[in-house]
């Protein structure tokens, strides 16, 4: 493996600045950090800024939670950063970008799925009634 | 038929028809180029997910409302950024900033100049003291020299008198012959004996 020292770093061809989590914890304990780095970089090496933090797991009082500096996200923003799916998603949740659609189509289809099982049960209830009787 | 399908528009064709079955052949995961492909898995034809036409279009449209309005956040955050930058560097900020750093420097300047002041006084008053205190010692060493060069001179005359006291038991030319025969009369006699006590023998061994 290339270990190319830092002078050497310096410019990428074609990169540019990303907003995304790295991945950090331990075994089967996840912990993301919401992180401004460059797009050719590993996910979890060396980045420009810590932006937050996501804990996907739930804590005591049943809630995951999320980290996020709106300044620094700004001025990222501002200058030409990307931002993945993921922190995209995120960032709607939290009101400071409009909501993703796949936020929107994902609970629709789980809703459309509740209803159709609703029917199921429903239809197989009266079913089984209709056999008893 | 190709030619007539392409010239219509492209996202009717993506809605309607589905996507081509086969996309990637095959992706390197845990085998090698050369390993076989597994028999449960030989008459596998592999699809994408099936597409809700209805869907997709209310996604294409809620994406690109999506798309719209993330583009002009990051145009206003570009902006505001600008602004901010501007302010600082050549507007407001800057004004009140410099004026800040002069009220700084001005007080600061006082404060130095009236630790120098007193600093000045304290020196002064230093000064002073180790004059007089020089003086002092000056007046002192003179007395001590004035007193030196007296107690010589006492001490040369003391000196002088005695000489000229021990000059009278001088021999010259004229006592000469009267100190020989002085001399040559009595005759001294060094032949005596001491011991601790300070008993002192003249009488010694019999001599003849």
């Amino acid at each position: 493996m290339v270990h190319l020292s830092s002078f050497l770093l310096k410019k990428y061809h074609g990169g540019h600045v990303v907003i995304r989590l790295a991945l950090g914890g331990a075994t089967n304990r996840p912990f993301y950090r919401i992180v401004a780095a460059y797009n050719k970089r590993a996910r979890d090496s060396k980045y420009i800024e810590q932006l937050g933090s996501y804990d996907p797991l739930p804590n005591t009082q049943n809630e995951k939670l999320v980290a996020f500096n709106y300044e620094r996200i700004k001025y990222w923003i501002a200058c030409g950063a990307h931002t993945t799916k993921p922190v995209a998603k995120l960032l709607g949740l939290a009101g400071f970008f409009p909501l993703h659609p796949m936020t929107v189509t994902e609970a629709e289809r789980r809703q459309k799925a509740a209803l159709t099982e609703e029917v199921k049960t429903d239809s197989q209830q009266q079913v089984e009634q209709k056999e008893a009787l | 038929m190709l030619r007539a399908l392409s010239r219509s528009p492209a996202p009717v064709v993506r809605l309607l028809s589905p996507r081509t079955a086969v996309w990637v052949e095959t992706v390197r995961g845990r085998k090698s180029r050369t390993d076989p492909k597994a028999k449960s898995k030989l008459g596998r034809i592999k699809t994408p997910p099936p597409v809700d036409p209805v869907e997709m279009v209310v996604l294409k449209e809620r994406y690109t409302e999506y798309n719209l309005i993330l583009r002009a956040l990051r145009l206003e955050f570009k902006e505001q950024m600008l602004r901010k930058k501007y302010e600082e560097e050549v507007g407001s900020v800057a004004e009140e900033r410099t004026k800040r750093e002069e009220e700084e420097h001005r007080s600061l300047m006082a404060l130095n100049d009236a630790e120098n002041l007193r600093m000045h006084k304290i020196r002064e008053q230093r000064m002073q003291k180790e004059a007089e205190a020089e003086e002092l010692k000056k007046r002192e060493a003179d007395i001590l020299r004035q007193q030196e060069l007296e107690n010589y001179i006492k001490e040369k005359e003391r000196q002088i008198l005695q000489l000229q006291e021990e000059a009278k038991d001088f021999i010259t030319l004229d006592n000469l012959d009267q100190r020989i025969e002085e001399a040559l009369d009595n005759p001294k006699n060094y032949n005596f004996a001491i011991d601790k006590e300070g008993r002192v023998v003249k009488r010694t061994a019999f001599q003849r």
